[in-house]
């Protein structure tokens, strides 16, 4: 660890005076109340350029009063991370916890740490941070070596003092110590965003000894959140700000023909139309003028045909029919990957006699990610630079995304984050910024962008459908001998922003394809396996990553068509998986999930209905690989023959995702991904016409509410020891749902449900 | 054309020029900076704009000013603060009761209204008053338990 010449030496702030240098910025929680968020233009000239990696400073502030800041390129979107994040730093610089401030995102302020999805936050930054703050500490502990005259063996630090040992009288405060200094300390770092390392030679603590990480830290987040003195982006104002609307296409690549602006003048508050090719939005000095003068464009919940508005469009019809949708995919898969072989199912299939041949399909719809606050950003577009306001996922990314659309070198482009509503993946966060872009260069003043609730649900891109051929073989001595499952999965990772291809530059950002996502893990140990991903098909909506991408949809493959092997086997469903299982971390949850609920050994009820009877019990499990992580869950349903409606009673879900951070928080996440998932199983389905998105609203799309909430969640930890890292937990407990369900549901009433959403009448249907 | 109009809003008279038939909620949150009511659907369907007008729990959203008039209007600014907190509030800090929280100035307000009529709800209760507010995070266990908390401290 080496000081550079200007020792910590840099601009002397005071702690408002630094944050007011870089731009003002702060989260939510900080000193400052709402109204004095509204930003000024940034000073130009000002490096809006990130932090270097390899420097304390981008990591960390200490500020005169004894608090710090911890900058991360990582966000919150509701999962806790900040607070997880704020634990580990807090625990390597022995700094209490509510001293220590986060930001987040914000590009200038932030390393690239890559983006925050797929439960990789706390997994990949947290050691980042980890080692940010041990080296913060030493050099800490140096500058006091060198206040005090001794060496650094001697001192000892402590919630934010250091004090010479044995001496308790001889202390400094790290405030007294950095008198208000910038760290600008060599650290080291390489590598990039997941990959980076910092601070390789940083010794961090003994996880044994921690006191902080592993404890229910209460959310720096949710005090504010509650009281309504939280700023999520929605509430950023900036001087001189206009509000602007989209005007969508009405079918999903429909031309724009004409805009007859007739009486849009008369709108109090209006300033004009702003069109580009296929992109048509409106401004105006309200948001009210806005919202109406983008209805009379067209804008509203359900028109009635491509020219209902005062914007004429195309006639457009190119969706596949919705019940053809899963043809459609098998049509377009272009790549086809083994995930799993193993043996030779064919052969299998033509040496097996006396055996139970079980073929089944699968069918999951499009969902949305439904955030319940709409995408919203503001940009300032300059002649020569620009600043985003945005709750992206992936400030750094969509930074550069804007850049390339704006044709403004990157060192030039500042997005400062704020927290949106959470988004559970790629929503429309990041194309709303591309839309506030768009129109703030038009108009030459800065520009609020947010989607009414038809342009979230209507253009969000969405989780795809996905449809999945099963076939199992159990012998005649009920063996399981061959597995075959094959998944037709659309580009998930398609990235292109609808704004630029609104404006005629399609590719100026973005890819599709399905990358490195991983669409399952497959599991089981039959001798004869063949599992295969047929990739990349196309399905007209636009996709993107929703909470565990197809992992959730093929889970509930998987999982349910073991049940499917058991119940031919005759045997009782956790044993049948068990014995073709050999990862010890799925046997243990999988068997602190039965303790918890007390499962009893037996095969799955499929007792045959006797007519329109009472409701009927029944109980299901399953389990998930997804990341490193294992989850178990078992749930009691109780189903209705006369509705078809399905209740869900008490839901035990055993968790291991490796030493957990806070414990309350893991809780929360898996309490969140168990409803979400459910409302995914029971309710949810975009539906769609030949032009375009039809569910436009919460009745056209319901989700779970409060009436439909299970009885009871209990959460086991498995595994929640320093021998593990923490695997990220913002996601894994999704998968195994919608599998659980459908076994419970044959466990109650024999009849199997392969289909999403289990809406009630598609169970009264399938129950004949 | 924008007209003067007075809005009482926790316990405040306050001037506010906005159209007649624009809704509240852009009023509270554009023109008085108060936050708390937060835009969700615009349609009356999700909840996260309540506020409590003359103790109903009602969607700004969907509420032109000019149906206002003299009705005394809480929004969640007029409950506590951080440093000072109602009980309500201080109920949900103590169970941790948000992810993104954007809901969760409906579920307070719902849940403002509900006590205020009903002191001591069931669990039923509570789900029924709550059933037209969405949380797509899934928080809804601890929000009901954040409710009965409230409940059971209240006189
Ligand atoms: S925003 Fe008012 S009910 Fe949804
Ligand atoms: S906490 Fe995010 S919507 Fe309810």
């Amino acid at each position: 660890m080496k000081q550079n010449e200007s020792g910590i030496g840099g601009a002397q702030l005071n702690r408002r005076g630094f944050l007011q240098a870089s731009g003002g910025l702060v989260v939510a929680f900080s000193l400052f109340n709402a109204t004095e968020i509204a930003v000024a233009e940034p000073a130009a000239g000002r490096s809006v350029a990130s932090p270097p990696a390899g420097k304390l400073y981008a990591w960390l502030a200490v500020h005169p009063d004894n608090t710090a800041t911890l900058f991360t390129g990582k966000v919150e979107t509701g999962n806790g991370v900040l607070t997880a994040l704020a634990q580990i730093a807090a625990e390597e610089l022995d700094l209490p916890i509510d001293r220590l401030d986060v930001v987040m995102g914000t590009t200038s302020q932030t390393v690239d740490q890559g983006p925050s999805y797929g439960s990789m936050t706390v997994r990949y930054a947290g050691p980042q941070i980890r080692q940010a703050a041990a080296a913060g500490r030493q050099v800490l502990i140096d500058l006091a070596a060198k206040h005090f005259g001794v060496s650094s063996n001697q001192l000892v630090a402590r919630e934010g003092t250091i004090t010479i040992l044995g001496s308790s009288d001889r202390s400094i405060t790290y405030g007294k110590l950095v008198d208000g200094k910038r760290l600008d300390v060599d650290i080291g770092a390489s590598g990039e965003r997941f990959a980076m390392k910092v601070a390789p030679e940083a010794r961090t603590k003994d996880p044994s000894t921690y006191t902080v990480v592993g404890k229910s830290v209460k959310r720096k987040d949710i005090p504010g959140k509650v009281t309504g003195e939280f700023t999520y982006v929605q509430d950023v104002k900036v001087d001189g700000m206009l509000h602007g609307r989209v005007v969508r296409p009405y079918g999903v690549e429909s031309r724009l023909l004409s805009v007859d602006e007739n009486g849009l003048k008369d709108i109090p508050g209006f300033v004009q139309v702003v069109r580009r090719e296929n992109f048509l939005g409106v401004v105006a000095e309200t948001e009210w003028g806005a919202i109406q003068a983008a209805e009379k464009l067209g804008s509203t919940l359900n028109p009635s045909g491509p020219d209902d508005g005062q914007a004429k469009w195309s006639n457009w019809n190119g969706l596949s029919p919705m019940d053809q949708i899963w043809d459609t995919l098998r049509q377009t898969a272009g790549i086809n990957r083994s995930v799993a072989s193993t043996g030779s199912v064919d052969i299998a299939l033509a040496s097996q006699s006396g055996g139970q041949v079980l073929k089944a399909t699968y069918k999951t719809p499009f969902q949305m990610h439904g955030s319940i606050g709409p995408s919203c950003a503001i940009a300032d577009v300059k002649s020569d630079r620009a600043t985003l306001w945005s709750g992206t996922q992936m400030p750094h990314e969509t930074r550069g995304d804007i850049a390339k659309i704006l044709g403004i070198p990157l060192d030039d482009v500042e997005l400062r984050w704020f927290e949106a509503s959470g988004g559970y993946g790629r929503n429309g966060l990041d194309h709303s910024v591309a839309d506030a872009a768009i129109m703030s260069q038009e108009v030459g003043r800065p520009v609020r962008v947010q989607w009414m609730r038809w342009d979230e649900h209507g253009w969000e891109p969405k989780g795809p459908p996905i449809v999945q051929d099963l076939l199992g073989i159990v012998d005649k001595d009920g063996n399981a001998i061959a597995w075959r499952h094959h998944m037709w999965v659309p580009t998930i990772t398609d990235t292109h922003l609808i704004a630029p291809a609104l404006i005629g530059k399609p590719d100026v950002t973005g890819i599709t394809g399905t990358g490195a996502t991983p669409v399952i893990r497959y599991v089981y140990t039959f001798d004869n396996t063949d599992v295969a991903v047929h990739d990349e098909g196309r399905v007209g909506l636009l996709t993107a990553w929703l909470r565990s991408p197809a992992q959730f949809e093929t889970t509930f493959a998987m999982e349910s068509f073991i049940d499917e092997m058991a119940v031919a086997a005759g045997q009782d469903p956790l044993a049948f998986r068990l014995a073709h299982i050999d990862d010890p971390r799925a046997i243990a949850v999988l068997k602190a999930a039965a303790e918890k609920y007390g499962w009893v050994s037996r095969p799955a009820g499929g007792k045959k209905l006797q007519g329109a009877g009472k409701p009927v019990q029944g109980r299901g499990i399953a389990w998930v690989n997804r990341d490193d992580v294992r989850v178990a869950t078992i749930a009691d349903v109780t189903v209705d023959p006369a509705s078809g409606q399905i209740k869900v009673g008490r839901v035990v879900v055993a968790h291991d995702c490796g030493l957990v951070v806070n414990p309350d928080g893991l809780r929360n996440q898996v309490e969140g991904n168990v409803i979400q998932s459910l409302s995914r199983t029971l309710h949810e389905e975009v539906t769609f016409d030949r032009a375009h998105v039809t569910s436009r609203d919460w009745e056209g799309y319901p989700i779970l509410r409060f009436s439909d909430i299970p009885d009871s969640i209990d959460v086991v930890l498995v595994n929640n020891t320093p021998q593990y890292p923490s695997y990220g937990a913002g996601e894994p407990a999704t998968n195994p749902t919608a599998a659980v369900i459908s076994n419970a549901v044959f466990d109650a009433v024999g009849v199997r449900l392969r289909q999403t959403p289990f809406r009630p009448e598609r169970v009264k249907a399938a129950m004949g | 054309m924008p007209q003067n109009t007075t809005l009482n809003i926790n316990g405040k008279d306050q001037a506010v020029s906005v159209e007649p038939d624009s809704m509240l909620i852009y009023a509270l949150r554009n023109n008085l900076g108060l936050h708390g009511p937060r835009f969700g659907c615009g349609l009356g369907e999700c909840g996260a704009c309540t506020v409590v007008i003359d103790g109903e729990a009602i969607r700004s959203c969907i509420t032109p000013v000019s149906t206002i008039g003299t009705s005394k209007i809480t929004t969640l600014e007029g409950l506590g603060t951080v440093d000072n907190p109602h009980p309500l509030q201080k109920a949900f800090i103590q169970e941790q009761a948000a992810q993104c929280g954007y809901c969760i100035n409906g579920m307070i307000m719902a849940a403002k209204a509900l006590l205020d009529h009903t002191p001591h709800p069931s669990r039923d209760d509570i789900k029924e008053a709550l059933d037209g507010n969405l949380c797509r995070c899934g928080t809804h266990m601890r929000i009901v338990r954040a409710i009965e908390r409230a409940a059971s401290q209240a006189e």
